[in-house]
C-alpha cells in the first residue's frame, strides 16, 4: 500500500475508495439537523502519489479519484472538483514545504525520509484545500460562506486525523 | 505557434486543472439539483442585470427622440390652457338716450404687453381692428388716461402711453384755460401742462380735464391735479406741474375710446 510503483498506487486508489465509501461515509456528526463533521481521505490519495508524477497527471488522477467517490456519494462532480483542486495545489504545497536540500529525485512522499511534522503540514494544506473547495462546491454560492467556513473548520481536523493515522499506519511499510 | 505550444506544455497542470474544473462544474450543475437551482438563479440574476444595463443605455440613446416627443406634448398641452386662448367676447357699452346721440363708444381691453420703463413708454392691448380699434383712438383707464393707439393689427393694438415724450394731449382747467400736456421723461407721477397764459390764476389742487378738442379722449375726463405753476419768463406763458390721478404704467384694464364724430369733425379742422 505504501509503494511508489504503479500497482501500489492502483491498489491504494481502491483501498482508499473503499475506506471512504464504506467506512468514513458513515461519519457525519452535527447538530440541529445539519451535519458539520465529515471525514475525507481524498487528500491522502493525492498526497501519496509519487513525487515524480507529472503535474498534469496528478490533476487527472485526482479527478478520477474524486469522480469515483462521487459515483457512490451521488454528488456527481462535487468530490471530483475538490480532488482536482487538491491535485492542482499539491505542486505548490510541495514547493512551499521543500526541504533545504530538496527532495530526493526518485523519492515518493511516502514518509521514509521525511519527518512527521513535514507530513502533518503537507497533509494539512492538502486537506484544507480539498475541504474548503468541497464545501464551496457543495453550497455553490458565496452567500453560504458561514456554513462553508463552519463545515471546513470542523471537517479539516477530523479528516486530517484520519489521514494522519492512515499515514502513520502505512508509513513503515514502504 | 511553438511558443504557444510551449506555454501549454509548461503550464500543463494548470490547463488540465481548468479543463477538469469546467467538466466538474458541468457535472455539478447537471446532476445535482440544489446546485443546478442555484446556477439557474444566478444566471437569471446576471442576465437580468445585463438586460437592465442594456435597457438603461438604450434609454440614453433614445433620449433625444424622447425629448422631442415630450416637447411636442408640452406644446400641445400648453395650447389647451385657458391662457393660450384669445377672448373674442367684445364688450362695448353705449347708452340709449333719445336726448343725446351717441358720440363716444368705450371698448374694454386688457394690457397684454408693455415696453420696459423708459422715457418713451408703449404698451399693447388685446383689441384690434376686428373690434373697431383704429390708429389715433384714445385709451383711458377707469381713472385718468393711458395713451393713444399708434398701430392696430387684427387682434391687437400698440398704444403710445401718455408717458411718452412725443405724446401731446390737449387739456383744460375749470376756468376753460387750455394747454398741452407733455411728459419730460422723468417722473412718471407728474406731467407738465404748457401754453397757459401767465395772467391766469391757477391754484394748487385745480383739476385738469381733457378738452375733447382733439376727439381722442372724451370731454371732461379727469387727468390730474395741479401741483405747482411756473411762469416762463419772456413768453407770457406759465407751465403747470400736474400730478396724474392714475398710474398709466401699471394699469392692466383699459378702455378704448372711439369717437363716432371723428370723421365729421375732421372736415371742420380749424384753419391756422
Amino acid at each position: 500500500m505504501g509503494g511508489v510503483d504503479t500497482v501500489s498506487n492502483i491498489i491504494r486508489f481502491f483501498v482508499l475508495l473503499f475506506l471512504q465509501v464504506f467506512i468514513f461515509r458513515q461519519i457525519s456528526l452535527g447538530w440541529g439537523g445539519a451535519a458539520y463533521v465529515f471525514v475525507f481521505v481524498g487528500p491522502l490519495f493525492v498526497a501519496l502519489l509519487p513525487l515524480r508524477t507529472p503535474k498534469p497527471l496528478v490533476v487527472i488522477f485526482a479527478f478520477f479519484f474524486g469522480l469515483a467517490i462521487d459515483l457512490f456519494y451521488e454528488t456527481l462532480g462535487v468530490h471530483a472538483a475538490a480532488a482536482t483542486f487538491c491535485g492542482y495545489v499539491r505542486q505548490f504545497v510541495l514547493a512551499v514545504l521543500e526541504p533545504k536540500d530538496g527532495y530526493k529525485v526518485k523519492a515518493s512522499p511516502d514518509g521514509k525520509d521525511l519527518s512527521p511534522s513535514w507530513w502533518l503540514a503537507y497533509l494539512a494544506y492538502l486537506t484544507l484545500g480539498y475541504v474548503v473547495f468541497y464545501f464551496s462546491m457543495e453550497a455553490f454560492s458565496p452567500v453560504y460562506w458561514k456554513q462553508i467556513s463552519l463545515k471546513s473548520l470542523l471537517t479539516t481536523p477530523a479528516s486530517l486525523l484520519a489521514c494522519g493515522i492512515l499515514v502513520a499506519f502505512f508509513r513503515p511499510r514502504v | 505557434m511553438e511558443q504557444i505550444l510551449r506555454i501549454f506544455y509548461n503550464n500543463g497542470s494548470f490547463f488540465t486543472f481548468i479543463g477538469l474544473q469546467l467538466l466538474c462544474l458541468y457535472l455539478i450543475v447537471n446532476f445535482n439539483s440544489p446546485q443546478s437551482a442555484i446556477a439557474v438563479e444566478t444566471a437569471s440574476i446576471v442576465t437580468g442585470s445585463v438586460k437592465s444595463g442594456v435597457g438603461t443605455v438604450e434609454g440614453y440613446l433614445n433620449l433625444e427622440e424622447e425629448n422631442e416627443i415630450q416637447r411636442r406634448e408640452i406644446a400641445d398641452l400648453r395650447s389647451r390652457l385657458p391662457e393660450a386662448g384669445y377672448s373674442t367676447a367684445v364688450e362695448t357699452d353705449s347708452i340709449e338716450d333719445p336726448t343725446y346721440t351717441q358720440r363716444f363708444i368705450h371698448l374694454t381691453a386688457n394690457v397684454v404687453n408693455r415696453s420696459p420703463y423708459s422715457p418713451n413708454n408703449t404698451l399693447v392691448i388685446d383689441r384690434g381692428t376686428s373690434q373697431g380699434v383704429a390708429e389715433g383712438q384714445g385709451v383711458i383707464g377707469s381713472q385718468g388716461l393711458i395713451g393713444i393707439v399708434d398701430l392696430a393689427t387684427e387682434n391687437f393694438a400698440r398704444v403710445i402711453s401718455i408717458l411718452h415724450r412725443s405724446a401731446k394731449i390737449s387739456a383744460t382747467l375749470r376756468n376753460n384755460a387750455y394747454g398741452t400736456l407733455e411728459w419730460d421723461g422723468q417722473d412718471p407721477r407728474n406731467m407738465t401742462m404748457t401754453d397757459i397764459a401767465d395772467y391766469l390764476v391757477v391754484e394748487k389742487g385745480d383739476t385738469v380735464f381733457t378738452t375733447g378738442f382733439s376727439n381722442v379722449f372724451p370731454t371732461g375726463q379727469v387727468i390730474g391735479t395741479v401741483v405747482s405753476s411756473e411762469t416762463q419768463a419772456g413768453t407770457g406763458r406759465q407751465n403747470l406741474k400736474v400730478a396724474l390721478v392714475n398710474d398709466p404704467l401699471h394699469t392692466n384694464y383699459a378702455l378704448v375710446v372711439r369717437d363716432l364724430f371723428k370723421e365729421e369733425l375732421a372736415k371742420l379742422k380749424p384753419l391756422n
